[in-house]
């Protein structure tokens, strides 16, 4: 059959029954064109035939005989739009971006054709971008970068500054992901996985299909969908062919799948012993709380303060009926992860025994120690590679099985081996957000302070424990009497892991719409109850530019009673600042330029940049003479990309490490002129401690907890349809206390990202489960739902920049705290536009019909 | 892989070998990927009489079924005559799937239930027993129940053909009303009544009415590509100020695409009044009966209904018009 793709006339033999992504992909190595989905749903695979965007993850490859393909590689980086992209930073972990990409540059050209050069407003881009979706929430500076294309901006190929300095790699599909990884001599594996939410194995029969085993050492599986073994074989579809033949001898055991069912007196147990709970998996970040167990509940690990005050105050409150007790039950739901990269890694192990790991990972350092330690090499015999990481959001933390199974397979087999989740593991087994039950008793006193409070929290983390959510109610509000304490429930049900702002969000949606429902009891403004109790400064800053917004001001006070309804609602936020103490960046002076290295990752929230501006604007040189290698194991200390603590560690180790180089480079202000003659100098710059140290006394793991909470204010305005359920954010304003801001374009570009996941998290995000069997139904991007460019609301991002001047660099991290309020203020705004407060979340359509219900 | 060129061509294949007609391939793909099919597959790109659209000397239009779902939305002919089917064309799945896939493939696609497309059921729809579906999930289940299977239809531009009283030609049928290739929705293995050997080779829509006003809406949380919870078409004809027909069809809420004769007729009976309205929306209570996901598609149903009729009744005339958002709520 014949083609042609880029111009080039391509003559191929592949099965023309096989998605035509696969013959790009694989068979011309044409990367640039992502397979994310693989349902149509997600646009990451959108290439032009003829000139119309298509998606190829569902067209057969035969439909493209004697038609003329266009990837993203074929626009060659010449076409406005691209250069659009990168001048407004529509793009974060770029993994969507050759897929918006493609499909921009159709619609400029037509919209140019049909128009002229206008700019198309936004509900035009929307309509021709509604089959794309991107999982960080890019979707303002598409929107910037669409309309300006269209508006003939970026006809100058001479072209505008990029804030991230890996746009040009990421809009022309040059960004090597690990899924992009294709040695040529290499073995596919796939994972067996248990069909049983609970059952124990026995014999297990592979054939000689190169195998490795991965169950746990009890050989008891816990949920389906767990991983019993991986093989591996020369394609993947041989792969799965083999995977299908291996014979596994299941003996089922009960299962609980649903938490209600869980608690119940006399229910089958997830851990039967001692040592089967103590093997539980942790969802949590931390070091891990403790925590009794009865039957399937664990708990409480309880916090507080005062807490006989608290529970003795709350309960004559109730005796006594006052109307300054709030009390409510607020539940969430799993939340996914799903990152567009999925899950993935290609292991080799070379001849001198040295393990390569090209691994999507947000933590190649821990990586690398975790291997390191599983295989008992020398850490520096672990070479981790994370070139550009497609997204992660907490779920690719730690050596995962993907990576456990491809270097064993590797080992065995003595061949690169590539194992790359598909849509359903990754929706699966790949990370989720634990769902929530959340008591929340709220007290005021005659003067309307914050008199008492009372947090219990039941996570629903499926098989793993560790879900601390009351714990952060430890944080805010005074300190007023308070008693938190935080349960597990464990069902056969995947694990959850760390989601940004892990705890926080959950938290959050019940509280502060309780702190909300209590204003409306006192009759006080929701902004001004909020300062009186908050004694945070930094938010008070924040507090005050709210309360000023034109949309808070022009609120409607009182019952509405029309069909279309309006509603604005705030949401306060406080987040632990951690960061890694030890990070370091190398800089060298290599061919006039300077070379910056770090053993970080970048995935999507700019670490790169962060690196360049610091030491371009340290050194005074122009963007173009730093270069930034990261994304590797290299000897230096690094950090993860967990717990927002990336910027605020490798900011001043870059700062640092460019103060040093001025030095030995002369001290002048601009060193530009002095780099020819340095070749090979070297300097390594350290983060340098904070004044007043950190609350951690000695840091664990490399990591420590330092003074101050990052702070938020998030203001949501919505728009009701009562009749057909359906609920719009038309407005947020995100009001962030971090201090220092890095790089601005890209620090605004994560807080619009949060935005929009918090928004994905109020109303359409949620994991379903069928209760019979205990499998995930929803395990495709098109039942499982995250927000489009059309549910994007116009965002306004303030940074209130001071009061971080004990910290080293002056800022912290900020895209955890700028995720976790936004799902209180919507519900807040909903309740200010309908009198209905949301309890649950997601607000479907259906729970907004059955609220509204006279 | 078989490339025929005439309709007889491709049915005789499909009759002497088996397999499947394949149009766009975005439904078989999809469900060749989950091992829901697997073919061998007879391409219709090759059969020339199965595109095109035009309208015919008696004022009718013919739209031919490799025409892609993108044509159609932007057919003048469609967007002129039949608007609402040109809305539901253009509002349906994502830009990129609309280039490729067809109207054949969009009347003849599998339903999306989430047990009949996770390859870890087995369910009537799968070739197996049983519904696990009305026992389980069923969030998005039907709510009109007929039949053993409660899994919504999937098709949008069936339920704008009903509301246009479309008909159907097919190599083995010769022309049928649209709704004949549905059936009632009580056999439980299929989504359509076509025989594996037929092929669909065109759509008539009757001519345009010469005043009449009409709505499409798509139910749903998101703004954009997202399958909706419940579909509505309203048409309404009017001689003078005199109503002189009306038309509702719905989608997403049975097995099949269906019309609401009741409502139609309690509108053309009581008038247009808001409280005549809202009676005539609330009939289609009568003919739910909900799971115990799905309640809430009782009162969506009725809001959706009510939402086009008001809309419908409001609009002047029949005006190619599919961008203006007022029609959309
Ligand atoms: C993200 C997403 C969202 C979607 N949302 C919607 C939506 O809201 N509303 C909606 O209606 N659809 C929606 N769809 C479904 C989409 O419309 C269908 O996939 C598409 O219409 C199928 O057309 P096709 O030409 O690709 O069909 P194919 O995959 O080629 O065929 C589908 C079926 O029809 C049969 N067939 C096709 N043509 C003929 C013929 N001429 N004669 C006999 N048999 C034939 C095939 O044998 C096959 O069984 C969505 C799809 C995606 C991916
Ligand atoms: S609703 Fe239909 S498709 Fe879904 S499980 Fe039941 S029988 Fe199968
Ligand atoms: S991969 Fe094709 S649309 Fe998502
Ligand atoms: S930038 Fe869009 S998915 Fe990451």
């Amino acid at each position: 059959m014949d083609l042609n793709v880029n111009g080039v006339p391509v003559s191929t033999d592949s099965d023309p029954d096989a998605p035509a992504v696969e013959l790009l992909r694989d068979g011309l190595g044409l990367t640039g064109t992502k397979l994310a989905c693989g349902n149509g749903v997600c646009g990451a695979c959108t290439v032009l035939i003829d000139g119309a965007p298509g998606a190829s993850c569902l067209l057969p490859t035969a439909h493209l005989e004697g038609r003329s393909v266009t990837t993203v590689e074929g626009l060659d980086g010449a076409h406005p739009v691209q250069r659009a992209f990168a001048a407004h930073d529509a793009m974060q972990c770029g993994y969507c971006t050759p897929g918006f990409v493609v499909e921009a540059a159709a619609f400029v050209d037509r919209w140019r054709a049909e128009h002229g050069d206008v700019d198309p407003g936004r509900a035009a881009v929307a309509t021709a971008m509604a089959g794309h979706l991107c999982r960080c929430g890019a979707y303002e500076g598409i929107y910037a970068a669409v309309r300006a294309a269209c508006a003939g901006e970026h006809d100058d190929p001479a072209s505008a500054p990029r804030p991230r300095v890996e746009a040009f790699e990421k809009v022309t599909g040059r960004a090597r992901y690990t899924t992009d990884i294709l040695p040529a001599k290499r073995l596919e594996a796939v994972i067996v996985r248990s069909p049983h939410a609970h059952a124990r194995v026995g014999a297990i029969d592979a054939g000689d299909v190169p195998h490795v085993d991965l169950l746990p050492d009890d050989r008891t599986l816990r949920y389906v969908g767990q991983p019993v073994l991986a093989v591996a074989a020369a394609t993947r579809s041989q792969a799965l062919a083999a995977a299908a033949r291996v014979r596994i001898d299941y003996s089922p055991l009960p299962a609980v799948t649903r938490p209600e069912q869980a608690r119940a007196a006399g229910s089958p147990l997830v851990y039967a012993s001692r040592d089967e709970r103590r093997a539980a998996p942790r969802s949590g970040e931390g070091p891990g709380l403790p925590g009794r167990w009865q039957g399937n509940v664990r708990g409480p690990s309880g916090f507080g303060r005062r807490q006989a005050t608290a529970v003795r105050r709350l309960s004559r409150a109730a005796e006594r009926g006052d109307d300054r007790l709030v009390t409510a039950v607020f539940t969430t739901s799993v939340q996914v992860h799903t990152p567009l990269e999925p899950h993935a890694c290609v292991a080799r192990w070379d001849e001198r025994g040295d393990l390569h790991l090209h691994v999507s990972t947000q933590a190649v350092t821990d990586v690398a120690e975790q291997a390191a330690r599983r295989w008992g090499l020398p850490p520096e015999r672990v070479h981790v590679v994370a070139e550009h990481v497609g997204g992660g959001f907490g779920a690719k933390g730690r050596l995962g099985v993907e990576a456990i199974a491809a270097a064993e397979l590797a080992r065995i087999c003595g061949v690169p081996v590539r194992l790359v989740f598909d849509r359903s593991e990754e929706l699966t087994d790949a990370g989720s957000r634990p769902g929530t039950r959340t008591e929340l008793a709220l007290l005021a006193d005659a003067s309307g302070d914050l008199a008492a409070l009372a947090v219990d929290a039941h996570g629903d983390g499926g098989v793993s424990v560790d879900t601390p959510t009351a714990l952060f109610a430890n944080l805010v509000y005074g300190t007023a009497p308070r008693r938190l304490r935080d349960f597990d429930v464990v069902t056969n049900l995947p694990p959850g892991a760390p989601f940004r702002g892990p705890g926080g969000a959950p938290l959050l949606w019940a509280l502060e719409q309780g702190v909300d429902e209590m204003a409306l009891r006192l009759k006080e403004d929701p902004i001004a109850l909020r300062r009186r109790w908050d004694g945070n400064p930094k938010r008070h800053a924040l507090y005050d530019r709210a309360a000023a917004l034109p949309m808070w001001q022009r609120r409607n006070r009182g019952a509405q009673s029309g069909r279309i309804r309006h509603g604005v609602g705030v949401a306060a936020a406080n987040w632990p600042y951690l960061l890694n103490t030890g990070a370091q960046v190398e800089l060298e002076v290599r061919e006039g330029r300077v070379v910056a290295r770090a053993a970080i990752q970048d995935i999507g929230t700019g670490s790169r940049s962060v690196i360049a501006d610091v030491v371009a604007a340290e050194l005074g040189l122009p963007a173009d003479r730093v270069r930034v290698e990261i994304g590797h194991n290299n000897g230096l200390k690094g950090a993860s990309s967990t717990g927002s603590k990336t910027t605020t560690s490798i900011g001043p180790a870059a700062q640092d490490a460019a103060r040093r180089l001025r030095r030995l480079l002369g001290d002048a202000p601009s060193v530009a002129h002095r780099l020819e003659a340095s070749e090979g100098a070297r300097v390594v710059g350290g983060r340098g401690r904070d004044r007043h140290g950190y609350l951690t006394p000695v840091p664990l793991g490399g990591m420590a907890v330092g003074r101050g909470f990052a702070g938020a204010v998030h203001v949501a305005e919505v728009e009701v349809d009562t009749r057909l359920g359906r609920i719009r954010v038309t407005r947020m304003w995100a009001g962030i206390a971090a201090g220092r801001i890095y790089s601005e374009r890209l620090a605004r570009n994560q807080c619009e990202g949060a935005i929009i996941q918090g928004i994905g998290y109020a109303l359409y995000e949620q994991r379903h489960i069928d209760p019979a069997t205990g499998v995930v139904l929803t395990d495709n991007l098109e039942d499982y739902r995250i927000p489009g460019i059309a549910d994007t609301p116009e965002i306004e991002v303030y940074f209130h920049q001071e009061g971080w001047e004990h910290v080293n660099g002056g800022g912290v991290g900020l895209g955890e705290v700028a995720a976790i309020g936004v799902a209180a203020s919507i519900g807040n705004a909903v309740r200010d536009a309908t009198g209905f407060r949301p309890l649950d979340l997601p607000i479907r359509p259906d729970r907004l019909l059955e609220g509204m219900r006279p | 892989m078989n490339l025929p060129s005439t309709i007889r061509a491709a049915a005789d294949t499909l009759r002497d070998h088996g397999g499947q007609a394949r149009a766009g391939g975005t439904d078989l793909t999809a469900r060749a990927g989950i091992g829901r099919t697997s073919g061998p597959f007879v391409d219709l790109r090759g059969v020339a009489e199965l595109r095109g659209s035009e309208r015919r000397p008696d004022g009718s239009v013919r739209i031919g079924a490799m025409t892609t779902i993108a044509e159609i939305a932007a057919d003048p002919l469609v967007t002129a005559g039949h608007p609402a089917l040109a809305a539901a064309a253009a509002r349906l799945a994502t830009p990129q799937i609309r280039t490729v896939a067809t109207l054949g493939g969009n009347l003849l696609q599998r339903n999306r239930c989430w047990y009949y497309r996770n390859p870890a059921f087995s369910c009537h729809q799968s070739g197996g027993q049983g519904c696990p579906a009305r026992t389980g999930a069923s969030l998005y289940s039907a709510v009109i129940d007929r039949g053993p299977c409660v899994a919504p239809h999937p098709s949008s531009l069936a339920v704008a053909l009903l509301a246009y009283d479309a008909t159907v030609r097919t190599h083995r049928l010769g022309v049928v009303p649209a709704a004949r290739i549905y059936g009632d929705g009580d056999d439980p293995t299929r989504d359509h009544l076509l025989e594996p050997d037929d092929v669909l080779i065109e759509v008539t829509l009757p001519p345009p009415a010469p005043s009449e006003g009409w709505a499409h809406h798509r139910a749903a949380a998101r703004a954009a590509a997202e399958w909706p919870l419940v579909e509505a078409v309203a048409r309404v004809g009017r001689d003078g100020g005199r109503l002189t027909s009306v038309a509702v069809a719905v989608g997403g809420v049975a097995r099949v695409p269906l019309r609401l004769p009741e409502v139609e007729r309690a509108v053309l009976r009581d008038g247009e009044a808001p409280e005549s309205l809202s009676a005539a929306a609330a009939r289609v209570a009568d003919s739910c009966s909900p799971l115990a996901d799905n309640g809430y598609k009782v009162e969506l149903l009725r809001a959706t209904v009510l939402e086009v009729l008001e809309q419908a009744l409001a609009a002047p005339s029949a005006k190619a018009d599919v961008d203006t958002p007022a029609r959309e709520g």
